[in-house]
C-alpha cells in the first residue's frame, strides 16, 4: 500500500467528548453540554466533528465538520466551528460594530479599541456581529486580524 | 459487436457517429464565427440567436416536447439567480429581513418556500451567501431532495454529491440529525463539497470517495442518484451545452449511470426509496437507464439468479405548484413500458427554469 493510498491518509480517531470539550471551556468558556449529540475524531493534526450516530464501515475522506486546527500551538479553531459553537462562548469574544465587521469580513486586520477587547486576552477569539458569530479572529497587542477563510471573503469596497 | 454496440443499434450507431464527426468539422468553422460574433456583440445570446444551427440539436425532442417553438425560444433567455434558504443556520423571516435591509430584491417561489429567485448580478458576493445564509442553488436542483423527502433520524446516500448543494438540502431537511453519506469519486470535486457542506452548517455529512458503482456495502433508507449528464438543461445557466451535445455522447453516459442506479438500489433497505435525477433531456439517459434496471431486476427475479435480487417500481412524482410533463414510454422505437410516466420530465418553457428529470424507485 502505498503512502498516498487512502486508507494510510484517512484514518479518524474516535476521541473522547469530554477531552475536546476541556479545550473548549478553558479557551472560551464553553460547556461542555454544547458539545453533546456529537462525536469526535482526530486525523492528522486536525479535530473533526459529526452527528452522534452510527457510521458504517467505510473508508471516510471527511467526517463532519473540522472544527479544530491542532497543527500549531495554540490550537486554532476554524470558522465554520465557531459559527456552529460560539454562540456558546463566554470569554474571548467581542462584539465589532457595522464598520469594523465589515473590515473583518474583507480579510484584513484593524487595530480594535481595549472597551470592545475588554473580555479577550491574546489569541484566537471569537467575533460577534449583531449577536451572530461572523469567524474567527487574531487578537494580539489591540490588533484584529481576520481569520476569515479566502474563498469566504467579501470582495473589498473600490476593488 | 462493435465497440460494445448491439447490432440492432450499429446502423443508427454508425450514422449518428457519422454525423458525430461531420458536425465537429462543421463546429469548428461555427465557433471561428462565433468567436469573432462574440468580440462584436454581446451578450453572447445575440450571435446565438444567429447561429440556429447550434440549436438543431434539439429537434430530436420534437414529438416528445409539448409547444415545442416556446421550448426552443426560451433557451437563449438566460435564468434568473435562485438560492435555497438554509434552515440550519437562520431562520427564514430573519433572513428575508436582512435581505430588505441589503436592498437585494427578491421573490418566494410559488412552489417551495425556502427558495428565492434574486436579481442580483453575484448572487455568491453576498454576505448571506458567504455566511451560508443561503446556497446559491438552480431552482429544478432543489426538485429531488423534497422527492426524495429524508426525515431527521434516517441514513441516507447521495451517490454522486458534488458540489453538495443537494446533500445540504438533504441535512437541513434531516435538521443535522441521521446520518448522511456524500459520495465523490473526484479528489478535487470533494473539495468544493466539504467547503460548502461546512460553510452552511452540514454537521451530519460524512464523505466518501468511491466510484459510485462500485460503493461497497450500506443498507440505507433512501439514496438519491443525481447522476453525470449530458447537462442540457443547464443550456439557460450556460450556453453552449447544447451545441457540445451528441447522441454518442448520451448513450456512454448511459452506460455510467445504469451502472449507478443499480448499485443505488442494492444499497438500499427494502422499502426504502432511490430517487434518480438529471438535467437533460436526452431519453437515454433518462427513461432508457431507469427502464434498463427495472427490466434487469425483473429478469432476475423470474430466474432467481441472484440472492440479492429484488424488487422494485416506480412511483408518481408530483410536486405541487411546478408543472410537470409525465415520462416517455416510447423512444426511436424502443418501447419502455407505461410505467415510465410516472417519471416527471421539466421543461423550461413550462415554469420558466431549466430542464430536469426525476424519477421514484421503491424497493420492495
Amino acid at each position: 500500500m502505498s503512502q498516498r493510498s487512502s486508507r494510510v491518509r484517512n484514518v479518524f480517531l474516535p476521541l473522547d467528548l469530554a477531552e475536546v470539550a476541556d479545550l473548549w471551556h478553558t479557551r472560551f468558556g464553553i460547556r461542555a453540554e454544547a458539545f453533546s449529540g456529537y462525536r469526535f475524531f482526530k486525523k492528522a493534526k486536525s479535530i473533526w466533528a459529526i452527528s452522534d450516530v452510527e457510521l458504517p464501515r467505510l473508508s471516510y475522506e471527511a467526517m463532519g465538520m473540522r472544527i479544530m486546527n491542532c497543527k500549531d500551538r495554540p490550537w486554532k479553531p476554524t470558522t465554520a466551528a465557531l459559527q456552529v459553537f460560539g454562540k456558546y462562548a463566554a470569554r474571548n469574544l467581542m462584539h465589532l460594530d457595522v464598520d469594523s465587521a465589515r473590515i473583518f469580513l474583507e480579510g484584513k486586520s484593524q487595530e480594535v479599541s481595549e472597551v470592545v477587547a475588554s473580555q479577550c486576552e491574546p489569541g484566537y477569539v471569537v467575533v460577534f456581529y449583531r449577536g451572530e458569530v461572523l469567524g474567527c479572529g487574531l487578537y494580539s497587542h489591540g490588533l484584529l486580524v481576520s481569520q476569515i477563510p479566502k474563498e469566504r471573503r467579501l470582495a473589498g469596497r473600490g476593488e | 459487436m462493435i465497440f460494445g454496440q448491439k447490432n440492432e443499434d450499429l446502423t443508427g450507431w454508425l450514422n449518428s457517429s457519422t454525423i458525430f464527426w461531420q458536425s465537429r468539422l462543421h463546429l469548428k468553422s461555427i465557433q471561428m464565427t462565433k468567436f469573432r460574433c462574440k468580440a462584436a456583440l454581446r451578450p453572447m445570446y445575440f450571435c446565438r440567436d444567429a447561429l440556429l444551427l447550434d440549436m438543431d440539436f434539439l429537434d430530436r425532442y420534437r414529438d416528445i416536447v409539448p409547444d415545442f417553438k416556446a421550448f426552443r425560444a426560451i433557451q437563449s433567455r438566460p435564468l434568473f439567480s435562485s438560492a435555497r434558504i438554509n434552515t440550519l443556520k437562520i431562520n427564514k423571516d430573519l433572513l428575508l429581513e436582512r435581505l430588505c435591509e441589503e436592498a437585494v430584491p427578491y421573490q418566494i417561489f410559488d412552489w417551495y418556500p425556502l427558495g428565492l429567485k434574486m436579481d442580483v448580478e453575484s448572487p455568491g458576493k453576498l454576505v448571506e451567501n458567504l455566511l451560508g445564509h443561503i446556497h446559491i442553488q438552480e431552482e429544478l436542483s432543489m426538485v429531488p431532495p423534497l422527492v426524495l423527502g429524508p426525515m431527521p433520524g434516517e441514513s441516507i446516500l447521495d451517490l454522486c454529491a458534488s458540489p453538495g448543494s443537494k446533500t445540504t438540502q438533504i441535512s437541513a431537511m434531516m435538521e443535522n440529525r441521521g446520518l448522511v453519506i456524500a459520495n465523490e469519486p473526484s479528489l478535487a470535486r470533494i473539495a468544493a463539497l466539504r467547503s460548502n457542506c461546512e460553510r452552511l452548517g452540514a454537521m451530519n455529512v460524512a464523505i466518501t470517495r468511491y466510484d459510485g458503482r462500485n460503493f461497497p456495502r450500506g443498507s440505507f433508507d433512501r439514496v438519491l442518484v443525481d447522476a453525470p449528464c449530458s447537462a442540457e438543461g443547464r443550456e439557460r445557466r450556460g450556453p453552449g451545452v447544447i451545441e457540445r451535445s451528441n447522441c454518442k455522447r448520451s448513450l456512454d453516459l448511459s452506460v455510467l449511470q445504469i451502472g449507478l442506479l443499480k448499485n443505488a438500489i442494492r444499497l438500499t433497505k427494502p422499502g426504502g426509496v432511490v430517487v434518480y435525477s438529471t438535467c437533460t433531456y436526452a431519453p437515454e439517459e433518462n427513461e432508457m437507464v431507469v427502464s434498463a434496471v427495472l427490466n434487469e431486476l425483473a429478469i432476475m427475479n423470474e430466474s432467481d439468479e441472484a440472492e440479492e435480487s429484488a424488487k422494485a417500481h416506480l412511483e408518481r412524482v408530483m410536486i405541487s405548484g411546478l408543472q410537470e410533463c409525465p415520462g416517455i414510454s416510447e423512444w426511436n422505437g424502443h418501447d419502455l413500458g407505461q410505467e415510465m410516466s410516472l417519471s416527471a420530465r421539466y421543461y423550461p418553457h413550462m415554469n420558466d427554469t431549466g430542464g430536469f428529470f426525476v424519477a421514484k424507485i421503491i424497493k420492495s
